[in-house]
């Protein structure tokens, strides 16, 4: 990852996605959404767990605190942030398995914890880390249970599957039972037998999540072709960053609960980021070190070189290496995404940055 | 929209052939669940037998008039594996893994939902033959048998199925402050094992906890006092005011239930 | 030896977590024994009788049951069996401990836990019912008592572990598993005293060791055995009997779960 070309989006101008206009009806309103768990405090110890069998500290968790946001039909928007930011929390509290404790929520009109019968139709939610089909039966009998389940018409329910199936690469395991069958390709079946009643709005929380790099790249194209043939609304997290360059324009960033970042993927290191990364492979062996006049060196050997330099001088350094050395190859990168992300977690209190996703 | 009821219907028959095509993967399994069940109930006979074999009646009910209540709880427990049981014995799985999600999200209610999800004809198929065995047994050696008694013994099988699933929802509901469920499911196999002891050996402060709090006292009795001849009206009008309050007791408590469930993210 | 204290200790907090279920436990013994005094007390309000039992004999018979059954008697089977069809029973294959010995103390931990709340339970039972129950006449009763009760303790788990074993060999053999272990708790007194079975069957009975789980302790206790002592050594030789063949058992059921691979 280190060294590949940046991701389109990052070049990308800023606020793309704005311009489809106010006009069109917000698929999903979160207003002020606040979700605080209580759990008990128990002391370590066996004596602390004799204490807590008849007394407890009540510890209240706030997992999700005062979030606002609204998403337009057909966006695909990428949630960030470390593990236990409230991420999850968030798309229980918008599929109704979690009931908030403060907030409105209103998605395609619904109110989600209310689970209305058509609002459950209309909408899916797809788990990386949680199984839905039968274990000991083949892909292909879940999916049939899941079309009566959502009542969803014998030709349509046929067409939907031709066609995911075939973007999928699925054929051949149609028929095979899901224990015999390897992470990647459970995880294609759980995406059809979750989008066989064509949902308007998709919730995926870790889509890839423990996939091979081939599984995770088919999976992210898919998504992206199904939003783009399907004009599905799709709000998804993830643990990899490039799950969410390829796919988002727009991100939100959460920390410690609180959305900390809203808008376009690319607009984030213009933002964020006031310097930019100079790449240099020298034409003949250099020193070992680098001369006092240069600054911001993060690497250096007598074969290449990095630089971190202030958006500034860029111009201004740049002029300096070519004049100063010979070289084979020079190239001025923008910080890659993963560690504006840090950045930004590392900016908030209480040292959160150091718990950064693996 | 087809109407709730065809819809719930097709439901049914999608779950419990799916749940038959994922038993016929382990066919040997049946084979000794079957063996299994017959082996239980013929325990449970032999008790009885040997129980008999030193006194002659127990609540004032017979040996023969004994069997039709042990064949009676059989019978039920198959009805309870082919419509909810076994849905409520891995609640607690559900809970705990946070599987429960799915059923938060599908346009189907849960109580249904889960009842269905895991809807067995093999699972208690012996004791429910076996079941059956016993109460033709006990019928055909009954002084008094009057074969108009059976449409109404039918029906209230079905009345204790409905007290059964209401006490199913009420107890396995704790499921979601406690998240364990082995101990809620032994209650209620304690509640279905009591109940075929009948009904008369209650007395006092007892009676009224296993009528009200805990009606393992009307679930095999009732049904099987119809077939006996030892019926009356107060008995059923009883049990099926008890149904009535168990099942809306249940859906209430366990509708309300749901709110406390904290999806597991592992 | 720490790292099995360890195990111990750190079950214990476990069980403790969840202190609803715990009572939830306890409710439910409680209206389980209830109903069966209830049917022993309409027997016998019938001026009838069972074999030799008075009425206080029966009722100390299962009330001593249900104790034993959840102090004494090992459930550790199905966790060790899920944990072989899952592949989690792996991480004992890299750790230095042996299975047996880490699950013997896991089933020690857990029962002295149940016992201690059963015991609480039982106590309470017994002072309410104190002049419906028969209790020993002299000291020397208890101690036997105690003896028959560790026998059963470990016999009971080792009989628990081979249950647990099976699946090294059996897929989805918890319906087999129900079967064994009922059967074992008939052939061991659970629901009737064997002396009540007929004369064949209290035959088998006393040749196989099921009768070392409940009804020899129960006996003990109640002074009907007649021959503690034998009891005892009979008990012994099973307990070492069944160590070796456990020990054999587990070393094959290991050897063929790493050439399945899971």
């Amino acid at each position: 990852m280190k060294n590949s070309p940046r991701s389109p989006f990052v070049r990308g101008g800023l606020g793309e996605f704005k311009q489809i206009g106010n006009y069109i009806m917000s698929v999903i309103d979160v207003k002020n959404l606040n979700k605080t768990y209580k759990t008990h405090r128990k002391e370590s110890g066996l004596k602390g767990s004799f204490k807590g069998l008849f007394w407890r500290e009540a510890v209240y968790k706030e997992a999700v605190k005062s979030v606002s946001f609204s998403l337009e039909e057909g966006e695909l928007v990428g949630f960030l942030g470390p593990n236990g930011a409230g991420k999850t929390t968030l798309l229980k509290m918008l599929s109704g398995i979690l009931y908030p404790t403060s907030g409105e929520v209103s998605v395609l009109g619904y109110t989600p914890w209310e689970r209305n019968r058509d609002y459950q139709r209309q909408f899916a939610i797809v788990m990386g880390q949680k199984n839905q089909l039968w274990w000991d039966l083949p892909p292909s009998e879940s999916f049939l249970l899941n079309r009566d389940i959502y009542g969803v018409d014998h030709t349509i329910f046929q067409r939907a599957i031709d066609e995911m199936v075939s973007l999928l690469d699925l054929k051949d395991l149609l028929d095979i039972p899901v224990r015999q069958l390897s992470l990647g390709q459970r995880m294609k079946c759980e995406l059809v037998a979750s989008l066989l009643h064509q949902p308007r709005v998709l919730f995926l929380d870790e889509p890839t999540i423990g996939l091979d790099v081939i599984s995770q790249e088919k999976i992210r194209s898919f998504i992206k072709e199904y939003n783009r043939l399907k004009k599905t609304t799709v709000l998804l997290t993830s643990h990899y960053m490039q799950d969410v360059e390829a796919l988002c324009k727009r991100v939100l960033v959460i920390n410690h609960g609180g959305i900390v970042y809203d808008g376009a993927l690319s607009a984030l290191s213009e933002r964020y980021v006031d310097h930019k990364v100079i790449k240099i492979r020298f034409d003949s062996p250099q020193a070992p070190a680098p001369p006092d006049t240069l600054s911001g060196v993060v690497e250096w050997d007598t074969a290449h070189a990095v630089l971190k330099v202030p958006k500034k001088e860029v111009a201004r350094t740049t002029h300096q290496l070519l004049s100063d050395f010979s070289i084979d190859d020079l190239s001025v990168e923008e910080v890659e995404i993963e560690e504006i992300i840090r950045h930004i977690f590392a900016e908030q209190p209480d040292g959160a940055g150091k718990r950064i996703e693996e | 929209m087809k109407n709730t009821f065809t819809r719930y219907f097709t439901l049914y028959r999608s779950f419990l052939s799916h749940n038959l095509k994922n038993e016929m993967m382990y066919r040997a399994n049946f084979a000794i669940n079957v063996g299994m069940d017959i082996f239980f109930m013929l325990v449970n006979v032999f008790f009885f037998k040997i129980l008999y074999g030193n006194i002659d009646t127990v609540g004032g009910w017979t040996f023969y008039q004994t069997l039709i209540l042990v064949g009676s709880v059989g019978v039920i427990r198959e009805l309870a594996y082919l419509t909810f049981r076994k849905g409520f014995l891995e609640l607690g799985e559900y809970v705990r893994t946070g599987n429960f999600d799915v059923m938060l999200t599908s346009p189907v209610a849960t109580s249904a939902h889960l009842a269905f999800r895991h809807v067995s004809l093999t699972d208690s198929f012996g004791e429910g033959l076996m079941g059956l065995v016993l109460v033709g047994y006990g019928f055909a050696h009954l002084d008094a048998a009057t074969w108009i008694s059976i449409p109404f013994y039918l029906l209230m099988l079905f009345n204790s199925l409905a007290i059964y699933y209401g006490f199913c929802l009420l107890v396995n509901g704790l499921v979601f402050w406690l998240v364990k469920s082995q101990e809620l499911n032994t209650v209620v196999y304690y509640f279905m094992n009591t109940a075929r002891y009948p009904r008369e050996i209650y007395h006092g402060l007892g009676k009224g906890l296993f009528t009200f709090l805990i009606p393992s006292s009307l679930i095999a009795t009732t049904p099987a006092a119809i077939l006996v001849g030892r019926a009356d009206s107060g008995l059923v009008l009883l049990s099926l005011g008890v149904a009535a309050g168990f099942l809306t007791l249940g859906l209430l408590f366990w509708n309300w239930s749901i709110h406390f469930y904290s999806s597991a993210s592992s | 030896m720490k790292k099995y204290w360890t195990v111990f200790r750190v079950n214990w907090q476990n069980a403790l977590q969840y202190r609803g279920p715990t009572f939830i436990s306890i409710l439910g013994n409680l209206l389980h024994i209830s109903v069966l005094l209830y049917l022993w007390n309409a027997i016998y309000l019938g001026e009838q009788q069972l074999g030799d039992y008075k009425l206080s004999d029966l009722i100390t018979y299962y009330i001593l049951q249900l104790m034993i059954n959840s102090m004494v008697l090992s459930y550790i089977s199905w966790e060790l069996g899920e944990q072989i069809a899952e592949g989690t029973f792996s991480n004992f294959l890299v750790k230095p401990l042996n299975p047996l010995h880490y699950w013997f103390v896991l089933n020690l931990s857990g029962k002295l836990f149940e016992g201690l709340l059963v015991l609480l339970v039982g106590g309470i039972l017994s002072f309410i019912l104190i002049n419906h129950v028969t209790l020993p006449s002299e000291g020397m009763t208890m101690v036997y008592f105690i003896v028959s009760l560790i026998l059963a303790g470990v016999l009971a788990f080792e009989f628990d572990f081979a249950i647990g074993i099976l699946a090294f060999w059996l897929v989805q053999i918890n319906s087999f598993k129900y079967m064994l272990q009922y059967g074992m708790f008939f052939m061991a007194g659970a629901l009737l005293p064997l002396d009540l079975f007929p004369e064949a069957f209290q035959r088998i009975a006393h040749l196989l060791p099921f009768r070392f789980l409940l009804y020899f302790p129960i006996q003990i206790f109640l002074e009907k055995e007649a021959q503690p002592l034998e009891g005892f050594i009979t008990a012994g030789v099973w307990i070492i009997a069944l160590y070796l063949i456990l020990q054999f058992g587990l070393k094959r059921g290991i050897r063929r779960y790493e050439a399945v691979g899971k």
